[in-house]
């Protein structure tokens, strides 16, 4: 016989294993002792009434919905370099680049599109950008729509969200 | 010819030719050898220092674009002092770059980038406000935009228009920090072959209007294909992508060498050529402003063959494919019609100059000529079976297989263009050349072969 093997005699073969009572009263007695528990001081149980109640408990590295940053002037931070798209896994950011005019860089994005469906919200494109211009810190994270198309954020959705966390605009030099 | 030597290389023993440049050497074995300025067909130039090598016998580093092969030479290119030697003059052309690799169209073949990643790496020492600036956005003319910040002035452009058009537009102007890629005071850049100094440009300094932003070149897949422009067979790179949700679509056409046809360059209509190529496409079957499915047009194809039994005619454009002219000819033989491919009509002897342009602005005229087919078509024609000629003939009746649209058409057929296909041309000089299929459309378009088939069931 291979020496590799361990036999491990099988268990339950007591009287007190076989009659199963002793084993449903111990689980009856957990389920008793935590519904007196919670009858007594309801506001101890650990259950959120979501939707009406929020959590509490999104932190700045929590990585919600996108966003696209602004300069210190306002402008928009992104300059269409293309990294968060090349770095995306599921290739779910769509990107038209244009001319500047506004005097900074040379180039931004004339279309912006991510589309959240199949986004996996691994925050590579966050990693990427160079200019600090896509965030996930919105603190959003749910999104609710009643098309597929509802999903699709472009250019204007994704500035007009705002940070949770208090960093407004790219910290990028300008 | 001259005496042929040995070289060793890095242990490696090289024959050379006795006086030919060691860079030509290096380049060809496939050595690793920085440089900006030199370029096989415009010489050595000496100006960036950054193809230094080690001489056995010398006491510093010399420029290997500038050094003649001598027997017995023994160069190394590798190991820690050349590297540092490399890193340091690396150093000096970054020193007033502005590293905006992210909205530089360069970026993923540019030559800075791939030096910093082999042999710089190292830290800057000049902040972003100490660097020299200069315009970033200069139209030069000719669909060529000059970034003066990113140029590392090697001098490929101006040499290339000194040397190669004989325009001389481009110079250098001022000196040091200041140095500049400049054309005359209101002169701008113009002749026919002026984006080409876009693929010389080893940096970013030079870029192509017409390409601008339109992509980042490591999306683009690239094919090799032959220019359809005129007679003369130009090789080239297609460049294209499909994105997501989206077409394959062409951004750019590139040269691509070959020593016994077009060299390294192309023309700026034949670079630009791919445009006219993706506009007016036909793409639905119509008959008399009906459009009809694919198998009514067979029959109603084969009713009319049928129907004009004695008089048919087919033209075949010179532009199409060998394996497709010989599908043609099949048919006809099938059907018993006559062929023929005017000609003249191809001929623009003001396209023709002395360099690359033909006169002959069909790709594939020779093969046409080499089969002798009739260039003149009969008088009297009944029906008229045309395979993308672009000539207006009278007839009773006639089928058009067109590529792009034809409003005077009664019965047209769309046909797939020579890039969602792939066949053989033979350019003037009698040189057979493969052009390979760089579209996947997401509707394909039929081939000449592909319709002939389907027809001839």
């Amino acid at each position: 016989m291979n020496k590799n093997i361990t036999v491990i005699p099988r268990h339950g073969s007591s009287l007190k294993d076989k009659l199963y009572l002793p084993a449903i009263y111990d689980g009856v007695k957990v389920t008793f002792k935590h519904f007196f528990k919670n009858v007594s001081d309801i506001n101890a149980v650990d259950t959120l009434e979501y939707p009406e109640e929020q959590p509490t408990d999104i932190t700045e590295r929590y990585r919600g919905l996108h966003r696209l940053t602004h300069r210190p002037d306002d402008s928009i931070a992104c300059v269409a370099c293309f990294m968060c798209s090349t770095a995306c896994p599921s290739d779910c950011i769509f990107i038209e680049a244009t001319e500047r005019e506004d005097g900074h860089d040379e180039k931004m994005p004339k279309s912006f599109f991510i589309d959240t469906l199949e986004c996996i919200f691994c925050g590579y494109c966050v990693e990427a950008c160079p200019c600090d211009a896509i965030r996930m810190d919105t603190g959003i994270f749910s999104l609710t729509g009643s098309s597929r198309e509802d999903f699709i954020m472009d250019k204007e959705q994704l500035l007009s969200h705002k940070g949770a966390f208090g960093e407004e605009n790219s910290c990028a030099r300008d | 010819m001259s005496e042929m030597v040995e070289v060793i290389v890095d242990d490696q023993t090289f024959h050379a030719e006795k006086g030919s440049l060691l860079i030509d050497l290096l380049i060809k074995e496939k050595v690793k050898v920085p440089y900006f300025c030199y370029h096989e067909a415009l010489g050595a130039d000496g100006n960036c220092r950054m193809c230094m090598v080690e001489i056995e016998g010398q006491k510093r580093p010399q420029i290997a674009c500038d050094t003649f092969i001598k027997e017995g030479m023994e160069v190394r290119s590798k190991g820690e002092n050349i590297e540092k030697v490399r890193t340091n003059i690396l150093e000096l052309e970054l020193i007033n770059h502005p590293v905006d690799c992210p909205t530089c169209d360069q970026a993923g073949e540019c030559s800075l980038q791939n030096f910093y990643m082999d042999y710089g790496l190292h830290d800057t020492k000049i902040t972003i406000p100490e660097k020299e600036k200069g315009l970033k956005k200069v139209d030069l003319g000719s669909n060529v935009i000059l970034d003066q910040e990113r140029c590392v002035l090697c001098a490929r452009c101006t040499r290339f228009t000194d040397k190669i058009t004989g325009t001389h537009e481009l110079g250098i102007i001022g000196r040091g920090d200041h140095a500049k890629v400049s054309t005359m005071p209101g002169k701008k850049l113009d002749n026919p072959y002026a984006m080409n100094v876009v693929d010389l440009c080893p940096v970013g300094a030079l870029t192509s209007k017409d390409f601008r932003f339109s992509q980042r070149v490591w999306f683009l897949k690239t094919v090799e294909s032959v220019c359809h422009g005129c007679a003369k067979g130009c090789n080239i790179y297609i460049d294209h992508n499909k994105i997501k949700y989206q077409d394959d679509v062409i951004y750019r056409y590139r040269p691509r060498r070959n020593d016994e046809v077009n060299g390294f360059f192309i023309c700026d209509e034949g670079r630009l050529s791919y445009k006219g190529l993706q506009e007016n496409r036909q793409h639905e079957i119509v008959l008399d402003n009906e459009v009809i499915s694919e198998d009514e047009a067979i029959e109603a194809l084969k009713d009319l063959v049928k129907k004009y039994k004695s008089n048919i005619t087919v033209i075949i454009d010179a532009n199409l494919y060998t394996e497709d002219i010989e599908a043609i000819l099949n048919f006809s033989k099938e059907i018993e019609a006559n062929v023929c491919a005017p000609l003249d009509i191809y001929r623009d002897e003001d396209f023709k100059d002395d360099m690359l342009k033909s006169a002959q602005r069909a790709a594939n005229y020779k093969t046409i000529e080499n089969l002798s087919l009739e260039t003149k078509i009969p008088e009297k024609c009944e029906l008229l079976i045309n395979f993308n000629h672009p000539g207006k003939f009278e007839a009773e009746r006639s089928i058009d297989f067109r590529t792009h649209q034809d409003p005077d058409a009664a019965f047209i057929l769309p046909l797939a263009s020579y890039v969602e296909s792939s066949g053989h041309i033979t350019n003037e000089e009698g040189i057979t050349q493969h052009c390979q299929k760089a579209l996947s459309k997401n509707d394909p378009l039929p081939t000449v072969i592909e319709w002939l088939e389907k027809v001839s069931v």
